[in-house]
C-alpha cells in the first residue's frame, strides 16, 4: 500500500519530466532551421557603442587573461570601453590591472568591497554606451562574441538583453569534464528557451543589455547571491525580451574540486529557488508565457522532483547492493562470468522508461555538443556526466532545499 | 511582444508523452506475458519429459536397471526454471494469479519427479541425494533468502544433487500432503534430507556434513580434472 503510494507519486513526476523533455524536443524541431553557425560576414552595418564591466574581487590570477580576451575582440576600438572595477580586493588584483592603466579603451575603478552587484552598478552609472554588459574576471570571450551579439541586437530591435553560450574553459579534472557536458546540455536548453521568451537568468559572463533596460527597471540589487537571475526575472516581469545568442561563445573557469563545486551550486540552487519564490506572482500565469508555465515551476519544483527520483533510485540501488552483500557473505564471491540470457533483461515499466530518458538525454547532449563545437565527438566528459551528475547533484540540491525551508542564506565562496 | 503560448503545442506534447508513457507500460506488460509463456512452455516440456520417463519406467519395469534412464530430463531444466520463476515472482509479485498458477504447476512437477526418481532408485538400489526445501516469502522467514543462495550454489556445484523447493504457504493440496507426510513445522527455512527434517539456516558446510557424499563427489571431480590436465600436459 505504502509502496503503491510512493510509486504513484514517482509515476506523476516521471510523466512531468517526460513531458518537459518532449516539449524541448518539439521546440528543437521547430527551431532547427535557426540553429545556424556563425555568420561568415565579419562586418556590421552599425556598431553600437558598448561598455563591458569586469567586476573583480581577488582575481589576480585570472583578471589579466580576461582583459586580454576583451582587447582581442573583433570590434571597433572606439566603440568598446572596458571598465575594470576592483571591488576592494585584498590580493594584488589592483596592482595586476595597473599595466592596463594607459590603454585608452580601459578605465580602472577601485571601490570598497560591497559585493559583485555594487561593482557592476558603479560601472553602469559611469557608462554612456548603448550596450552594457559584464564579464566575470574568471571568464574569457571568443573573438567574435561581441560582434555576434551586436548583430543580434541590430536585427531585433525589441531584444533588450542577449546571453551568450557558456562553455567550460580548459577542463582538467573529472568534475570539470563532467561540467563541460553539463554546460553543453544547459546551452542547448537555453537556446530552446530563447525563442519561447522563457530565459530566467542572464549569467554574469558576458550577458549584454541595452542601456534603457537599466533606465527602465533600475540597477542590480542584492538577491540571494544570484543577482543575475533576479535581474532576468525583473526584466521578464516587465515583458522585456531576452535572447540567447549561441554563436557568441564565452569560456568560463569552473570549480575543480567537489567542495568548490558544491559551494557554487548550492549558491545557484538556493538563489534559483529563492528568486523564483520572490517572483512567484508569475508562476502559472498565462501572461508570462512559457516562463510562467514551464521555466519558473521547473526552477522551483524541479529540485523536489529531481530529489524524489534520486531517492527512489538510491533506495532500490542500496537494497540491491545489500542483497548482493548478503549473497556474497553467505556463499562467498563467485568469479564465474554470468551467462547472458535475454529472459533476465530488465523490461519492466521503470526500466523501459529509464531507457527512454537515457535516449532523450543522449539526444540533448548530442545536440548540445554540436551547438557548441559544430560537430559531435564522444568524450569522457559525457560518460562522467551520465554516471556522476546524478550522484553529486543531490548534495547541493538537498542542502539548498534545507536552506530554503529554514531560511539559511549562502555565501559567495 | 512575448512569445505566445501555443495550446496546440501543449496538447501535442501531452499526446506524445502519454503515448510514450503508456506505450512503455503496454510494452512491459507484453514482455511479462512473453516471459510467463516461456516459463509455461518449459513447464510443459518438463511435463512431457516426465510422462515419457514414467512410460519408459512402466514399459521396462521388468527389465534391467541399465535400460532405465536414471536422470529424468527434469533435472536439466530445473535450475533455469527455478531462476526464471523466481525472477517473475520478484517482478510481478507472488500474488500475481499467473505466477501463482505456474508455481503450483511447478510444485506438482517437482513432486511427480521426486516420486519417479524414488521408484527408479528403489528398483535399482541407488540412494539419490535429494533435498526438499520449504521456504516462505511472506516476510516471516528472515533466513529463507540466504538459504536460497546456499541451495542455488550447491545446485550449481553438484548437478547430481536434486533440490525440490516448495513455498510453505502455497495453497495446493499436494504440497499440504507433502508437508503432513514429512511433518514439517512452520519453522522456516526447513530442509528434508533423507527423510530427516532440519530447521533454521544451514550453510553449505552444514549440508555437506549432513551429506558426506557431496564431498566425495567433489573430490572425484577434482581428481578427474587433475588427471585430464596431466594427460593434456603430457601431449
Amino acid at each position: 500500500m505504502i509502496e503503491a503510494f510512493f510509486n504513484g507519486i514517482l509515476y506523476v513526476f516521471l510523466f512531468v519530466t517526460l513531458y518537459l523533455e518532449v516539449f524541448f524536443l518539439i521546440t528543437f524541431f521547430e527551431e532547427r532551421g535557426n540553429l545556424t553557425e556563425k555568420s561568415k560576414n565579419k562586418k556590421l552595418s552599425y556598431y553600437p557603442s558598448t561598455t563591458i564591466i569586469v567586476p573583480c574581487w581577488n582575481e589576480e590570477k585570472t583578471v589579466a587573461g580576461t582583459i586580454h580576451s576583451l582587447l582581442r575582440l573583433n570590434y571597433p576600438k572606439n566603440k568598446l570601453n572596458i571598465f575594470i572595477v576592483d571591488d576592494g580586493s585584498t590580493d594584488n588584483t589592483w596592482e595586476v590591472i595597473q599595466k592596463f592603466a594607459n590603454n585608452p579603451q580601459i578605465t580602472l575603478i577601485k571601490k570598497e568591497n560591497g559585493g559583485k552587484h555594487t561593482a557592476v552598478n558603479l560601472g553602469i552609472k559611469e557608462s554612456n554606451s548603448e550596450l552594457i554588459g559584464c564579464l566575470d574576471a574568471d571568464s574569457f570571450v571568443e573573438k567574435d562574441a561581441l560582434l555576434e551579439i551586436a548583430r543580434a541586437f541590430n536585427e531585433d530591435k525589441l531584444m533588450m538583453a542577449a546571453t551568450p553560450m557558456l562553455v567550460v574553459h580548459e577542463p582538467q579534472t573529472m568534475l570539470q569534464k563532467m561540467q563541460k557536458t553539463e554546460y553543453h546540455t544547459g546551452a542547448f536548453l537555453k537556446r530552446m528557451l530563447s525563442p519561447l521568451d522563457a530565459i530566467n537568468v542572464t549569467p554574469g559572463p558576458f550577458s549584454i543589455f541595452r542601456k534603457e533596460v537599466y533606465e527602465k527597471i533600475g540597477l542590480y540589487k542584492k538577491a540571494h547571491n544570484t543577482e543575475d537571475m533576479e535581474f532576468a526575472l525583473r526584466m521578464q516581469a516587465h515583458h522585456m525580451r531576452i535572447r540567447n545568442v549561441h554563436t557568441a561563445q564565452v569560456h568560463t573557469k569552473t570549480p575543480d574540486t567537489l567542495y568548490k563545486l558544491y559551494r557554487q551550486r548550492l549558491r545557484w540552487a538556493y538563489g534559483t529557488m529563492k528568486n523564483t519564490l520572490d517572483y512567484r506572482f508569475m508562476i502559472f500565469r498565462r501572461e508570462y508565457g512559457i516562463l510562467g508555465m514551464i521555466t519558473l515551476p521547473l526552477s522551483f519544483f524541479g529540485v523536489f522532483i529531481f530529489l524524489y527520483n534520486f531517492g527512489f533510485i538510491a533506495f532500490h540501488s542500496i537494497q540491491r547492493l545489500l542483497e548482493k552483500a548478503i549473497q556474497i557473505s553467505t556463499t562467498g564471491f563467485s568469479f564465474a562470468i554470468p551467462q547472458f540470457d535475454s529472459f533476465f533483461f530488465n523490461t519492466d515499466f521503470m526500466a523501459l522508461l529509464s531507457y527512454v530518458f537515457l535516449g532523450l538525454g543522449l539526444f540533448i547532449i548530442w545536440n548540445g555538443v554540436r551547438l557548441a563545437e559544430g560537430r559531435f565527438r564522444p568524450t569522457t566528459g559525457i560518460f562522467y556526466f551520465i554516471v556522476l551528475y546524478g550522484i553529486v547533484a543531490p548534495l547541493w540540491f538537498t542542502r539548498a532545499v534545507w536552506n530554503v525551508l529554514f531560511s539559511k542564506g549562502t555565501n559567495w565562496r | 511582444m512575448r512569445a505566445k503560448i501555443e495550446t496546440k503545442k501543449y496538447i501535442l506534447t501531452f499526446v506524445i508523452t502519454a503515448m510514450v508513457f503508456f506505450g512503455a507500460l503496454l510494452a512491459s506488460n507484453r514482455f511479462a506475458e512473453r516471459r510467463l509463456s516461456e516459463v509455461k512452455s518449459i513447464e510443459d516440456k518438463i511435463s512431457l519429459d516426465l510422462l515419457s520417463s514414467e512410460t519408459q519406467f512402466a514399459l521396462l519395469k521388468e527389465s534391467s536397471c541399465k535400460a532405465i534412464d536414471h536422470s529424468t530430463a527434469f533435472s536439466e531444466e530445473l535450475n533455469s526454471l527455478t531462476q526464471k520463476l523466481s525472477y517473475m515472482e520478484d517482478n510481478l509479485g507472488g500474488e500475481n494469479p499467473e505466477v501463482l498458477s505456474l508455481k503450483k504447476y511447478y510444485s506438482l512437477l517437482q513432486i511427480k519427479d521426486s516420486l519417479l526418481v524414488k521408484q527408479v532408485n528403489e528398483k535399482c538400489g541407488v540412494k539419490p541425494i535429494t533435498i526438499i526445501y520449504f521456504y516462505s516469502n511472506k516476510g516471516d522467514c528472515d533466513e529463507c533468502k540466504r538459504e536460497g543462495y546456499v541451495l542455488t550454489k550447491l545446485r550449481e556445484e553438484y548437478p547430481e544433487l536434486r533440490i525440490y523447493s516448495f513455498d510453505y504457504n502455497l495453497d495446493l493440496s499436494a504440497v499440504k500432503t507433502l508437508k503432513s507426510i514429512y511433518g514439517v513445522k512452520n519453522t522456516l527455512p526447513a530442509l528434508i534430507i533423507w527423510d530427516e527434517n532440519y530447521y533454521g539456516f544451514k550453510s553449505a558446510t552444514d549440508i555437506e556434513k549432513i551429506v558426506p557424499q557431496l564431498k566425495r563427489l567433489r573430490e572425484a571431480r577434482e581428481k578427474a580434472a587433475q588427471t585430464k590436465t596431466a594427460t593434456s600436459t603430457k601431449k
